[in-house]
């Protein structure tokens, strides 16, 4: 198990590494003066274009361009970005816990919501539960991202005018970057709680339930079908008839004996839906003007913003690794059958 | 007794077959089919359907004028039909501008779904937009399947080393989310329809490539190669011939049914603007058009309700009826469920 772990650690930089020799090589089909507009901030700078190919060794080599952009790497430089006007780090760490908290707040009602609809489906065989329930997930299946966001929008906020967009009202906004309110995670429902103003915390939950809403009914539905199959493989295997026959009631054999080994396989759906997640949250937090990781980045992507896309995108696949890792750690930890070599 | 040949099975065709009959059951495959068929038919007929608001330029691409593309474009005896119909000219997919007005206006008897922000005419994007969904999803499915049969292919057929270096390349494209990936490389190729087609596909061969060296690696345990390979049949005979062929069936499939999730990205890069050319007959674009009309503009609550609802259902059926119709073809070829 110990070697297991230490080599999918060691696996990692190697993802990185590969990713960004992906993205730097497609990088070498624009012109240097292209690369170079990745670095203008200002009127002034566009003059100087020449100045700038030649400070970043823009019109060099494939192989000198990425051990320069390897070597700022390594001492911790991600570079500047050009979109917030900062280093990307800075940027990082402001926006990581906007995205961490519209994550978590969804995180928890799509693994309740698929298993549940996923088990009604299944004790409800052929049933009309379970025809209705199929059809609702393949059309939530269906949904793209920006389209549940944009239904949202209109007829939820804009039509019956309920919960709100972006992350806190303007003055409370004010209120906390002059105040002494106290940052201690950066997720301001919980900061809010921290610092004992519960009217923070509801302003922000108030505005992560439309951006949430939007991801549970796009991501669940992958959940509940991989939940309601491994249901009904459990509910078909020999235990269960043995729990049935020893006259257990059925609530108990259900939820008692097979709804816990159904949850196994579902484990394994935890690393595609998080990438589900990370790819909805980045439109979604751009249509509900949500300053989170996503949002920055699809800006990013609009005015190729070079340096913030490559760290964005390595931030993304440490992310996913780490995600994927632990899946598999959990995975042994839930069934000790399973043992890595 | 029956005289010996009463008892040789007559040969099933595909539509007689068990499977085709559960297909057709299946009233959810109905329904995709319907969905795909109506939205075939809007793609196909596309010029007669917008004969009366064809854009400047389509019309003098086509050599017709303004009072005769109406019943040109809808007289199937004339050979301007076949061919609006078949190849029509690039610049028919750009949607005609009514004016230059910011303010989206409200459906018309001439304007039936409305004109969206920017003066352009919601019906025609509506109506174009499923001829370039469907030449979208063909087309990045068309590079996906070269991708993941020159990859997987190769790493079935060689293994080794090679098998184990491309099938590393798999786990790390796959292992970003897709769309993170395709917005990336969108962003560096630039925008326009091609680019972004070949961005797709750049993230979307990875499952493929991995399913087909599987099967080939199947195929190439079963007895008969071996029986081929006694025989004396070449490396590359073996391959093309009788790997190959045997190998690629499911690929292709899954992969055409894939079209669904390929418009969902495709469409979702058009609507962060990372898509075709502005004003290009694209229901993502179209949704673009209508970001800043959708929450409460003006204080009126869905007063621009028509410049979002009609491209946005119409994607959102586009990838439905794929999907009921590819979750229908999985149940059909699932073993399990014979």
């Amino acid at each position: 198990m110990f070697n297991f772990i230490a080599r999918r650690l060691l696996q990692i930089p190697v993802v990185l590494f590969v990713l960004s020799l992906i993205i730097m090589g497609l990088m070498q089909l624009l012109s240097p003066q292209q690369r170079a507009a990745a670095f203008v901030t200002s009127d002034k700078q566009i003059e100087n274009l020449d100045l700038i190919i030649e400070k970043y060794h823009l019109d060099e080599g494939f192989i000198v361009q990425y051990k320069l952009w390897a070597k700022e790497v390594l001492h911790g430089n991600l570079g500047f970005s050009r979109i917030s006007k900062e280093p990307v780090l800075t940027t990082i760490r402001k926006r990581l816990p906007a995205s961490t908290e519209l994550a978590l707040a969804a995180f928890v009602p799509i693994v309740l919501v698929g298993i549940w609809l996923g088990t009604i489906a299944a004790t409800h065989r052929d049933g009309l539960i379970d025809q209705t329930l199929r059809v609702v997930a393949i059309i939530g299946w269906s949904l793209p991202t920006f389209v549940v966001a944009i239904w949202l929008v209109a007829w939820v906020y804009g039509g019956l005018g309920w919960f709100g967009i972006g992350r806190l009202p303007n003055n409370l906004l004010i209120e906390l970057a002059s105040g002494d309110f106290h940052r201690y995670t950066g997720m301001y429902t919980i900061d809010g709680l921290l610092n004992g103003r519960l009217d923070i915390t509801y302003e922000a939950l108030k505005r992560l339930v439309l951006p949430a809403t939007a991801l549970v009914i796009v991501v669940s539905a992958g959940i509940m079908r991989v939940m309601r199959s491994s249901m009904l493989d459990e509910l078909g295997k020999d235990y269960v008839r043995t729990a049935r026959a020893k006259g257990l009631p059925e609530k108990a054999v259900i939820y008692k004996h097979a709804r816990r080994n159904a949850l196994i396989p579902v484990i394994t759906m935890a690393g595609p839906m998080l990438g589900r997640m990370i790819g909805g949250i980045v439109v979604i937090e751009l249509i509900f003007n949500f300053p989170g990781l996503g949002e920055w980045a699809a800006k990013a992507a609009l005015q190729l913003d070079v340096t913030t896309l490559l760290a964005f995108v390595m931030l993304i696949g440490l992310i996913m690794a780490v995600a994927n890792l632990l899946v598999d750690i959990a995975y042994v930890i839930v069934d000790p059958r399973i043992r890595y070599e | 007794m029956s005289s010996p040949d009463r008892d040789v099975p007559k040969r099933e065709r595909w539509y007689e077959s068990k499977r085709f009959r559960r297909f057709r059951r299946n009233p959810l495959a109905v329904a995709g089919v319907l969905i795909l068929l109506f939205f075939a038919g809007m793609a196909l007929f596309a010029p007669a359907l917008t004969a009366d608001r064809l854009p400047r330029g389509c019309m003098r691409d086509l050599g017709l004028g303004r009072s005769e593309a109406r019943e040109a474009l809808r007289d199937p005896t004339r050979a301007v039909f076949w061919r609006a119909m078949i190849a029509p000219p690039e610049s028919c997919y750009k949607i005609p501008r009514v004016s230059y007005s910011p303010v989206p206006k409200p459906p018309s008897e001439k304007y039936p779904l409305g004109i969206a922000s920017g003066g352009y005419d919601i019906y025609y994007g509506i109506v174009w937009g499923a001829r370039t969904s469907f030449y979208i999803g063909v087309l990045v499915v068309g590079i996906v399947l070269v991708i993941a049969t020159i990859v997987g292919g190769l790493a079935g057929l060689f293994g080794g080393w090679l098998d184990n270096l491309l099938m590393r390349l798999v786990d790390v494209v796959y292992s970003i989310p897709g769309l993170v990936l395709a917005m990336v490389f969108a962003s560096i190729f630039g925008r326009g329809l091609i680019k972004t087609m070949i961005a797709i596909a750049l993230v979307a061969w990875p499952i493929y490539a991995r399913m087909l060296r599987g099967n080939i690696l199947q195929v190439k345990a079963q007895d008969y190669i071996s029986a081929a390979h006694a025989v004396g049949a070449g490396n590359l005979r073996l391959f093309f011939k009788h790997i190959l062929p045997n190998a690629i069936g499911p690929m292709i499939i899954l992969a055409s049914l894939d079209i669904g999730a390929i418009v969902i990205t495709a469409s979702t890069l058009a609507f962060l603007g990372l898509g075709a050319d502005v004003g290009y007959a694209d229901w993502g674009q179209m949704i673009s058009f209508a970001r800043s009309w959708i929450s409460n503009p003006g204080g009126e609550p869905l007063k621009y309700w028509f410049v979002w609802f009609w491209p946005s259902m119409a994607i959102a059926l586009f990838v439905l009826g794929w999907n009921l119709l590819g979750d229908a073809v999985r149940d059909a070829l699932d073993p399990r469920s014979q």
